[in-house]
C-alpha cells in the first residue's frame, strides 16, 4: 500500500508531506468553495430582504400560497440527512466501511425524497398559475380555496423569488445527489478507510451548507 | 492511524442530540409562526435559523474542533454577507428621504437626455419638470 518512494500511504500525492497536510489542504480548499456558494445564495437572499421590506404586506399574503406541511416536511428530510452524513463520517472514522456505505445511501434517499415533495409543490404552483413574473396569474379552486384571491400587487415578484431561491437550492440538491452516487459507488468498492475519506468529508461539507440554505429559506418563504 | 491524525470524531450521542435539537427548533419556528408576533416575526424567524444552522456548522461540519483557519474563512464570507445586505439597505430604505440634486427624477433626467440625443429642436418634449 505504501509508496516506496517516500514511505507514505498510497493516497497521498508526492507534492504533499503528510496524509494529514493533504485532507487540510482539500478542507479548506472545500470551505472556500462553500464562502462562493454563500455569496451565491446572499444576492438571492438581499433581493428578498428589499422585496419583503419594500411590500411586506405581499409577502405576508402569499406565503400561505406555499404549504409549511410540505416545506416543514422537507425541512426534515434534509436534516435527516445532514445527520445521516455526519453519522456516515462518524463511522469511517472508527474505520466501519459498511456504516458508511449505509449512511451513504440513506442520505441519497432523502435527498431524492426532498426531489420529489418539491416537485409536487412545483406541480400545484404550476396548475394554479402561482408563476415568476409576466407568467403570474392565479386561477382554478382547490380544496374550496380560490387561488385568484392571490392575485395581489407584486405577486410575481414573490414568485419569481421563490422559484429563483427554491430552484437554484433545489439544483444544489440534485448534484448533491450525483456527488453521493458517485462516492457510495466508491465506498461500496472499499476506496475509504479511516485513514483517507477526503471525498466523504467534503461532499459532506456541501451537504450540510445545502442543509443550511434550506433552514433560512423554509422559515423565510414558508412561514412569515 | 486515525488517531495520529488527531481528526476530532463527533461522539453518535452528540449527533443524536443535535438532530434532535434541530427537529425542536423546527417545530418551535412552526408553531411560533402560528402565533401573531407583530414586529417579531422576522427577528424570531430568523435567530432560530441562527442557532439551528449554528449546530450544523459546529457540530456536523464539526468546526468546533476544525483548523482555525476554516472557521476565518467562513466568518470572512459571513462578513462579506453582512456588509452586502447592510450597505444595500441603506440604500433601498431610506430613498426619497434625502431631496435629489436636481428636481427631476433619474427617470426624467434619462429621458430628457434620450430626448436630447434625437435632436428635436421641439423643446414641449422636453418637460421633465412636471409643477
Amino acid at each position: 500500500m505504501a509508496n516506496p518512494h517516500t514511505n507514505q500511504p498510497a493516497h497521498v500525492k508526492h507534492y504533499f508531506v503528510s496524509s494529514e497536510q493533504q485532507f487540510d489542504a482539500a478542507k479548506m480548499g472545500m470551505w472556500l468553495f462553500l464562502v462562493t456558494e454563500i455569496l451565491l445564495f446572499s444576492g438571492m437572499f438581499v433581493a428578498y430582504t428589499i422585496y419583503r421590506s419594500w411590500h411586506p404586506e405581499t409577502w405576508m399574503a402569499l406565503s400561505t400560497a406555499l404549504d409549511w406541511k410540505l416545506g416543514g416536511l422537507n425541512t426534515l428530510v434534509l436534516l435527516a440527512s445532514s445527520f445521516t452524513v455526519a453519522m456516515g463520517i462518524n463511522q469511517i472514522q472508527r474505520g466501519n466501511q459498511k456504516g458508511l456505505l449505509l449512511n451513504l445511501v440513506l442520505t441519497f434517499v432523502f435527498a431524492g425524497i426532498f426531489l420529489v415533495v418539491k416537485y409536487f409543490e412545483y406541480s400545484a404552483k404550476i396548475e394554479h398559475g402561482l408563476l415568476p413574473g409576466a407568467s403570474f396569474d392565479p386561477h382554478g379552486v382547490s380544496h374550496g380555496f380560490d387561488y385568484a384571491t392571490y392575485n395581489v400587487p407584486y405577486g410575481p415578484q414573490f414568485f419569481s423569488i421563490y422559484f429563483v431561491m427554491t430552484g437554484i437550492h433545489g439544483f444544489h440538491v440534485l448534484v448533491g445527489m450525483g456527488l453521493f452516487a458517485w462516492i457510495t459507488w466508491k465506498a461500496k468498492n472499499g476506496a475509504f478507510s479511516a485513514d483517507y475519506y477526503t471525498p466523504v468529508e467534503n461532499c459532506g461539507l456541501y451537504w450540510h451548507l445545502v442543509d443550511i440554505i434550506w433552514i433560512f429559506l423554509f422559515p423565510l418563504l414558508y412561514l412569515i | 492511524m486515525s488517531q495520529d491524525h488527531g481528526h476530532h470524531i463527533v461522539p453518535v450521542k452528540m449527533l443524536l442530540a443535535v438532530i434532535g435539537i434541530l427537529v425542536f427548533l423546527t417545530i418551535l419556528t412552526v408553531a411560533l409562526a402560528q402565533v401573531e408576533l407583530g414586529i417579531f416575526e422576522v427577528p424570531v424567524a430568523l435567530s432560530i435559523a441562527l442557532t439551528k444552522a449554528g449546530f450544523v456548522v459546529m457540530i456536523f461540519m464539526a468546526l468546533k474542533w476544525d483548523n482555525k483557519v476554516n472557521a476565518t474563512i467562513l466568518a470572512v464570507g459571513v462578513l462579506c454577507v453582512l456588509i452586502f445586505i447592510s450597505f444595500i439597505l441603506i440604500d433601498t430604505e431610506f430613498r426619497g428621504d434625502l431631496s435629489n440634486t436636481t428636481e427631476a427624477t433619474i427617470m426624467d433626467e434619462q429621458r430628457m437626455e434620450q430626448t436630447l440625443d434625437g435632436r428635436e429642436p421641439d423643446r414641449s418634449d422636453i418637460s421633465f419638470n412636471r409643477q
